[in-house]
C-alpha cells in the first residue's frame, strides 16, 4: 500500500478519525499482506491482538455505524428494474427497456444509484415508452405481422470444411451420439418472446451436405423440448460434395410469452456410405470413386501458377478419398414471421391489475388513478398529487371520448412521474443525522434488493400497518419473497454482475481454436451458472458451495464438452459432480470462459477473476508502459508459465502478480471454454501455485481447499458484494464494522444464503439513511 | 413532398451518445416542413455503400482507362448509369499489419483510414468516419445528421476474429475514435425515426388529439418534478434537475414545431426484417431515397453486408456462405459462386441508383445531386489484400464530379477519395485517417 503513513496516528481518538486509512491498514493485516515478505514480522499473537484492537476500535456493534450512515441519492430504475416494475403494475410484459441506452456500472453492478444518470436520449425514450405500454395495458397490443430474421453462423467447422481437414469433436462418436441432433454443432438453439397468442410461421434455411449415395435424412423444429414438425430433406444429388439450399416452413399458433425453438437434423451419422464407417450405413450403391488423377488431367493452360493450383486441388481430392470427411448439416437463417389473427385486447391480468371498480364514474376514474398511482410511486399520495393526476385522464377522457382513453393517458402520466422513474428517499431533513427508513421505503429497498422490481400487495400491507419494523415479520418477509420466482432477479441482476457471467453473451471465443463454441454452448454455459445460484436461493443452501458445491446442472452438450458422462438430452438436471475434477463456480464452464482471453487462458485474469470476485482484493490496475506478455511464444516455444515467471522477474510487476498468477495457475487443466485439457500445446499443464505466504496447492480442488480455509475472506467478499448491490450505493470504511458483524454471524447459521440476506437487511447500512442537507 | 409543418427543428445533439438505434417515433414534432420546397438550391446527399469479403477483380476492373471503357462483368448492372459512373483504380488501405483479423480491420478501416486497437473489451479505438465528419460539419441543416442502414440483423454474436472487437464490424461509421455508430437494421424502425410514430395515422383530428394528451402528460410532469425539486437535499437536486431540464427540452422542441401537419413519406410503413435479402436491401434503400428525398438527412452509410458476412444466397441456388466461398484458391466454381454474389450485391445498389434517377430534385434528378460511394475495404478476399480496392463512385454531385469515366490512379489511400468528396460537399478537411492529399482528376481529366 504505496504511500500510507501510520506515523500520523496518535491513538485511539484518531485513527477512529480517519477510518478510511484506518479500515484499510486492518484490511492488509488481516489478509497478511503486511507486513511486506523480507520485513520484520511480529509474532502470531502480537499480530492476531492488533486486528483485534483495530476491529474493537472501529466498533462491531451496530451502534457505532449509525452515527455515520450513508446516503442513497434518488435511484433511478435501471433497465432490468424498469421492465419488472412495468410486468407487476401493469402486467405488460415487452421489456421495454431493452431498448433503452445501457446504464452504466460502477463497484461491478449496474444498479448502482449515482451512476443511474439521466440523459435526453434517455427521456426521449421514457417519454416515448410510457405511450406505448399505457396503449398495451388499457387496450392490447396493436400488432401487425411482422418478420424476425435470425442469421446463423455457421459452424466454423463447417465452414473451413474446404481448406482444412476437420477432427471430430470430441463428443462426437459414431457409435455413441446425439441421435436427436439437439446438441451437434449444426443445430440452432433459440429463446425468443413472442408478442401475442397467435398464428406464427416459422420458416428454416438450411445447408450443408449429405455425401452422395446417402439415404435421405430429415430436419426436425422442436418448440419448449418437444418435437412439433418434420420435415424430409429430399435425396441428394449424385454430384457429391455441394452445398444444397433448403427450406422449410411450418404454420403454428403458440401462446404470447418466451418459448424454446430448437432446429435439428437427427441420425446425422446414419445412412452414410459405408466407407464412413457409421452406424447403419446406406444400402444405395455408391456410384464409382472419383478418380484424383483427373486433377493431373493435361491443360492448355500451364502457367506456374495454374499447375500449382492444380497440385493443390489434386493433393486436397487424394486426401479426401483416403479420409474422407463430412462436414454435417446445419442452420443458416431462421425467421419467425406474425402474429396472424391474434387475439385482440388487453390481457386479463392487464385489467385486473389496471381496472380496480366496476364502473366509468368519475369517482372510479379517481379511484383508478389512485391505486395505480399509489403501486406506481409505491408510497400513499397526497390529495394534491391525485388531484392533478385526475385532472390529465378527466381531459383525455374527454378529448377521446372514452373513459379507457382516460386512463391510458393517466397512467402514461404515472409512468413519466420522476416519482415512479426515480426510488427516492426524502432525504431533505434539516441536518445530516443519519434516521431510519419508513416502511415504505424499507419496503422498496427490500424488493428491488430481493426481486428487482416494485414491492407487491402483501409487502405494501406490511407497510401501511406499520408492521415490517418487526423483526419477525420482516423475517418471514424475506424467506417468503426468496422463495417467489421473482428472487430470479437475484441471479440476473446480482451473480451475472458478481460473477461477470452476463458478459457471456458479448464473447467470442476464437474461432480457429475452439471450433465448437457455439451460441447453444454459450447458453447451455450460462444456464448452468444460472441453476446453480438459484438452486442456492431456492433451497437456502451454504454460501460456500460457490466454491467446491460438488454438483451442478448439466444437458447433455455440457457434459459432453466436460467430459462428464451418462447425461443425455437437452433439458438440464442436478448432477452429482463426486468423482470428476469440477466443482463449485470455478468450474463452471461460463467463469472459466469469461476469465479467458478469446484465443488461450490467462492466469493473470482469472487470478485477478479469484482476487476481485472471490476475495474482493482487487489488485490495482498494472502501471504504464510494461511491456506486455510474449503470448504468441506461449504453447510452442514455452510455456505460459514460464513466460509469466519472466514477467514476474520485474519487481515493478511482481507485487501484483505474485497475488494474481499463482492462483489463476490452479485453473490451468481447464482451457479457455473451460474443457479439461492435460496438456498446453504440446506442454503437460502445471496446475500447482505458491501464494505470496508460501502456502502451496496441486491443481483446481487443491485451489479451491485454500479459498475455503479462509471461509471468512470468501464471506465478506460476498458479503460486501451483496450489500453493495442492495443499497445501490458503494460501501465505505463506515460500513465495515456492520459487514464484519454480519460475516461473524454466518458460521452458526451454516452459511445459508437466507441467512445472509437477512443479516443483511437487518443491518444498520440498510435499514438507515443519512440526509444531506437543505442550504 | 408534402410536408405542411411550421417549422423544423435542427437537432443538433440529436442520438449524440450511445443507443442510436433506438427508434424514437415521439419526436413527431421534428418532422421538417417543406423541407425540399423551401430549399432554394437542391443539396449534395452523400452516401457510402459497402459490400464485403472482397470482389473477384478480374471481373470488376475495366481493361481501359477513361471514357467509353467497356463494363466488365459485375459492373454489369449498372450499364444503364454508365454516364453517371466513376469507376477507380488504384485506392488502398495500407492499414493493416498482415496479422490475423484482416475483415475486422477492413471493415474498421473503411470509413477511417485507421487501423483498430486491438481489443475484445469497451475500450474500442479507431477513428472518426468520413461521413460523421460531414454530418458534424453541416448535420445541423437536416432533422438527422446522418443515417446508418444495413441489412444484416446479428442478434446472436456472431464471429468476430483475432481479439478484435465485434463493434469494429457492426459498424462502419464511426462517430469519434470510441464511439462506434451501429447500423439500423429494422426497416419499420427505420421509418419510424425518419417520419414518426403518428405518419400511418390518416385521421388529422386523432393524431391532434394524441398531441394534446402527450402535451398535458409533458406539463404535468414539468410541474411534478419542479416540486420535487424542492422536496430533496441539495446533493440529490442534480439528478432531479437532469431529468427536468430534459423534459422541457422536449416540450420546447414541441412547441417549437407547433400546429398542425400532413405528413406523406411517399412510401408505406414497412412492417418489419423481411425474410430474404432482396426484400430486404431494397426497403432500405427506398428508405434512405425517401429520407434523401425530403431532406431529412443528407450523409448516409448502407451495409449490404457485413465484412466476414457468412451469409448465404439461396435466391441464386446455392446457399454456400458467402465468407469461407471467397477463399476460393482459386476454384473455378467456388470463384464463379463469388462472382455472382458480387453481382448479386451490385444489382442492389443499383436499384438504388435507378430509382434515384427517376427522383426529380432541383434542376434534376436525385441522382445528380448525389454521391455514392460503393465499394468493398478488401480487393481480394481469397488472400485479403487490402490494395487495388473496388471502388465506383455513382452521381454528378450537384457538377462536382465528372463520370462517366474510369481513373486509374498510381496507389493511393482511399482517404485521399474522401477527402475529395468531402471538399465538392462543401467541407473542406485537412486529414482524414491516413490521407495524404485530395485525390486529383474526379472532376477534370
Amino acid at each position: 500500500m504505496a504511500g500510507m503513513d501510520l506515523e500520523t496516528f496518535a491513538g485511539r481518538a484518531s485513527i477512529l478519525e480517519d477510518r478510511t486509512t484506518g479500515e484499510s491498514a486492518l484490511r492488509m493485516l488481516k489478509s497478511g499482506k503486511m507486513p511486506p515478505a523480507g520485513m520484520p514480522r511480529p509474532k502470531e499473537a502480537e499480530l492476531a491482538s492488533a486486528i483485534k484492537k483495530l476491529e474493537d476500535a472501529f466498533g462491531t456493534s451496530a451502534a457505532v455505524t449509525k452515527a455515520v450512515s450513508g446516503h442513497v441519492p434518488p435511484h433511478r430504475l435501471n433497465r432490468a428494474e424498469y421492465n419488472n416494475t412495468i410486468r407487476d403494475l401493469l402486467g405488460v410484459d415487452i421489456h421495454a427497456a431493452d431498448d433503452f441506452p445501457q446504464d452504466d456500472s460502477i463497484y461491478g453492478f449496474d444498479n448502482i444509484a449515482d451512476a443511474l444518470s439521466i440523459s435526453p436520449l434517455l427521456t426521449e425514450t421514457y417519454v416515448a415508452a410510457a405511450e406505448k405500454i399505457a396503449n398495451i395495458a388499457v387496450f392490447g397490443p396493436e400488432l401487425q405481422p411482422e418478420p424476425v430474421r435470425f442469421d446463423v453462423a455457421v459452424p466454423r467447422r463447417m465452414e473451413t470444411t474446404n481448406i482444412v481437414r476437420i477432427t471430430k469433436p470430441a463428443y462426437y462418436s459414431m457409435a455413441n451420439y446425439d441421435v436427436t441432433g439437439l446438441s451437434q454443432p449444426g443445430s440452432y438453439h433459440l429463446n425468443y418472446q413472442l408478442p401475442a397468442t397467435a398464428e406464427y410461421v416459422f420458416r428454416i434455411v438450411g445447408a450443408g451436405n449429405r455425401p452422395a449415395a446417402s439415404e435421405p435424412t430429415q430436419c426436425t423444429f422442436w418448440i419448449d423440448g418437444k418435437l412439433v414438425k418434420t420435415f424430409d430433406i429430399a435425396d441428394v444429388s449424385l454430384s457429391g460434395f455441394e452445398r444444397r439450399p433448403d427450406t422449410w416452413e411450418a404454420r403454428l399458433k403458440l401462446p404470447a410469452g418466451t418459448h424454446e425453438f430448437v432446429v435439428a437434423f437427427p441420425r446425422q451419422f446414419e445412412g452414410l456410405p459405408p466407407r464412413y464407417g457409421g452406424p447403419n450405413p446406406s444400402k444405395l450403391p455408391e456410384p464409382p470413386p472419383l478418380d484424383p488423377e483427373r486433377f493431373r488431367a493435361p491443360s492448355t493452360d500451364n502457367r506456374p501458377g495454374k499447375i500449382e493450383e492444380r497440385r493443390i486441388a489434386y493433393e486436397r481430392a487424394k486426401e479426401q478419398f483416403a479420409h474422407p470427411t463430412w462436414e454435417g448439416l446445419s442452420v443458416t437463417e431462421f425467421d419467425i414471421v406474425g402474429p396472424y389473427d391474434h387475439v385482440k385486447g388487453a390481457s386479463k391480468e392487464s385489467l385486473q391489475k389496471i381496472f380496480t371498480c366496476g364502473d366509468q364514474q368519475p369517482a372510479c376514474l379517481r379511484k383508478t388513478i389512485s391505486d395505480l398511482a399509489t403501486r406506481a410511486f409505491r408510497r400513499p399520495l397526497a390529495a394534491g398529487e391525485i388531484d392533478s393526476l385526475v385532472k390529465i385522464a378527466e381531459s383525455a377522457q374527454r378529448r377521446g371520448g372514452s373513459f379507457e382513453r382516460g386512463v391510458a393517458v393517466g397512467i402514461q402520466a404515472i409512468l413519466v412521474s420522476p416519482d415512479f422513474l426515480f426510488r427516492i428517499e426524502n432525504t431533505r431533513a434539516a441536518n445530516t443525522e443519519p434516521r431510519r427508513l419508513t416502511d415504505y421505503e424499507l419496503a422498496s429497498r427490500l424488493s428491488y434488493f430481493l426481486w428487482s422490481s416494485m414491492p407487491d400487495e402483501a409487502l405494501m400491507s406490511r407497510a401501511a400497518n406499520g408492521s415490517l419494523k418487526n423483526a419477525e415479520v420482516l423475517r418471514a418477509e424475506v424467506k417468503r419473497m426468496l422463495a417467489d420466482p421473482k428472487s430470479r432477479a437475484l441471479f440476473d441482476n446480482f451473480a451475472s454482475e458478481w460473477l461477470e457471467v452476463r458478459r457471456l453473451e458479448s464473447l467470442n471465443p476464437d474461432r480457429d481454436s475452439f471450433p465448437d463454441f457455439n451460441d447453444y454452448l454459450r447458453s447451455s454455459m450460462q444456464k448452468e451458472t444460472e441453476l446453480f445460484f438459484e438452486n442456492l436461493v431456492r433451497n437456502d443452501g451454504s454460501v460456500l458451495d460457490l466454491i467446491d458445491g460438488k454438483y451442478s446442472f448439466l444437458n447433455e452438450r455440457l457434459a459432453a464438452h466436460y467430459g462428464i458422462p451418462g447425461v443425455k438430452g437437452q433439458e438440464f438436471r442436478r448432477v452429482d459432480l463426486s468423482g470428476t475434477n469440477r466443482s463449485g463456480v470455478l468450474g463452471q464452464g461460463s467463469v472459466l470462459t469469461v476469465s479467458s482471453y478469446a484465443t488461450r487462458t490467462s492466469p493473470v485474469l482469472r487470478g485477478k477473476w479469484i482476487l476481485d470476485n472471490i476475495l474482493n482484493a482487487p489488485p490495482p490496475p498494472p502501471p504504464p508502459n510494461v511491456p506486455s506478455l510474449d503470448a504468441a511464444s506461449a504453447g510452442s516455444s514455452a510455456t505460459l508459465r514460464q513466460v509469466l515467471e519472466q514477467h514476474r522477474a520485474n519487481p515493478v510487476c511482481a507485487s501484483c502478480h505474485t497475488r494474481m498468477d499463482p492462483l489463476g495457475f490452479g485453473l490451468e487443466n481447464y482451457d479457455a471454454v473451460g474443457s479439461w485439457r492435460d496438456k498446453d500445446g504440446k506442454f503437460p499443464v502445471d496446475s500447482s501455485g505458491v501464494l505470496p505466504d508460501g502456502r502451496t496447492f496441486q491443481g483446481p480442488e487443491g485451489l479451491k481447499s485454500v479459498l475455503r480455509a479462509d471461509k471468512d475472506a470468501f464471506a465478506n467478499s460476498l458479503t460486501t458484494k451483496l450489500l453493495q448491490y442492495g443499497l445501490g450505493r458503494g460501501v465505505e470504511s463506515f460500513d465495515q464494522p456492520a459487514i464484519r458483524q454480519i460475516v461473524s454471524r454466518l458460521p452458526a447459521a451454516d452459511y445459508r444464503f437466507s441467512s445472509l440476506v437477512l443479516e443483511i437487511v437487518n443491518s444498520s447500512p440498510f435499514q438507515m439513511q443519512r440526509g444531506t442537507g437543505t442550504p | 413532398m408534402n410536408f405542411v409543418t411550421g417549422r423544423h427543428i435542427a437537432r443538433r445533439s440529436f442520438l449524440k451518445g450511445a443507443g442510436t438505434a433506438i427508434a424514437l417515433p415521439f419526436l413527431d414534432a421534428m418532422v421538417p416542413a417543406f423541407a425540399v420546397a423551401a430549399a432554394t438550391k437542391s443539396p449534395v446527399r452523400m452516401a457510402f455503400m459497402y459490400a464485403p469479403n472482397g470482389i473477384i477483380m478480374k471481373d470488376w476492373t475495366p481493361t481501359t482507362e477513361g471514357s467509353n471503357f467497356a463494363i466488365p462483368r459485375i459492373l454489369q448492372p449498372l450499364e444503364p448509369f454508365r454516364e453517371q459512373m466513376l469507376v477507380l483504380t488504384g485506392l488502398a488501405h495500407r492499414t493493416g499489419d498482415g496479422a490475423a483479423g484482416d475483415h475486422t480491420r477492413a471493415s474498421a478501416t473503411y470509413l477511417t483510414g485507421v487501423g483498430p486497437k486491438r481489443t475484445t473489451s469497451a475500450d474500442v479505438e479507431v477513428g472518426i468516419s468520413v461521413d460523421q465528419v460531414a454530418a458534424q460539419a453541416i448535420g445541423s441543416k437536416t432533422r438527422l445528421p446522418s443515417l446508418e442502414l444495413g441489412c444484416e440483423v446479428s442478434r446472436s454474436v456472431g464471429s468476430c476474429d483475432a481479439g478484435y472487437s465485434c463493434a469494429y464490424v457492426n459498424s462502419m461509421s464511426w462517430r469519434g475514435p470510441s464511439t462506434p455508430n451501429p447500423p439500423e437494421t429494422n426497416p419499420r424502425q427505420v421509418f419510424e425515426r425518419l417520419f414518426g410514430s403518428l405518419a400511418g395515422i390518416p385521421d388529422p383530428a386523432v393524431r391532434a388529439r394524441i398531441e394534446e394528451d402527450r402535451k398535458s402528460v409533458l406539463d404535468s410532469v414539468t410541474s411534478r418534478t419542479r416540486q420535487l425539486m424542492a422536496e430533496v437535499g441539495s446533493d440529490d437536486r442534480h439528478k432531479i434537475d437532469e431529468y427536468l431540464s430534459s423534459i422541457r427540452d422536449i416540450e420546447q422542441r414541441i412547441a417549437f414545431a407547433g400546429g398542425e401537419r400532413q405528413v406523406n413519406p411517399e412510401i408505406q410503413k414497412p412492417a418489419g426484417v423481411p425474410p430474404g435479402f432482396v426484400e430486404h436491401a431494397r426497403l432500405m434503400n427506398d428508405l434512405l431515397l425517401a429520407a434523401f428525398r425530403a431532406d431529412i438527412t443528407r450523409v448516409s452509410t448502407l451495409i449490404y453486408a457485413k465484412e466476414s458476412s457468412t451469409r448465404s444466397y439461396p435466391e441464386l441456388g446455392f446457399s454456400d456462405p458467402h465468407h469461407p466461398l471467397t477463399h476460393h484458391r482459386n476454384d473455378a466454381d467456388l470463384v464463379e459462386k463469388v462472382t455472382r454474389i458480387n453481382c448479386h450485391h451490385l444489382e442492389q445498389f443499383a436499384d438504388f441508383v435507378r430509382k434515384a434517377k427517376a427522383i426529380p430534385d432541383g434542376d434534376g434528378t436525385l441522382l445528380d445531386h448525389c454521391m455514392l460511394v460503393y465499394g468493398s475495404s478488401i480487393s481480394d478476399g481469397n488472400n485479403h489484400i487490402h490494395e487495388n480496392l473496388p471502388v465506383v463512385v455513382m452521381g454528378r454531385g450537384d457538377g462536382t464530379l465528372k463520370p462517366g469515366r474510369h481513373l486509374s490512379y498510381p496507389e493511393t489511400p482511399m482517404t485521399n477519395l474522401y477527402l475529395a468528396l468531402l471538399g465538392k460537399m462543401g467541407v473542406p478537411t485537412e486529414k482524414l485517417g491516413d490521407s495524404t492529399g485530395q485525390a486529383t482528376h474526379l472532376t477534370d481529366v
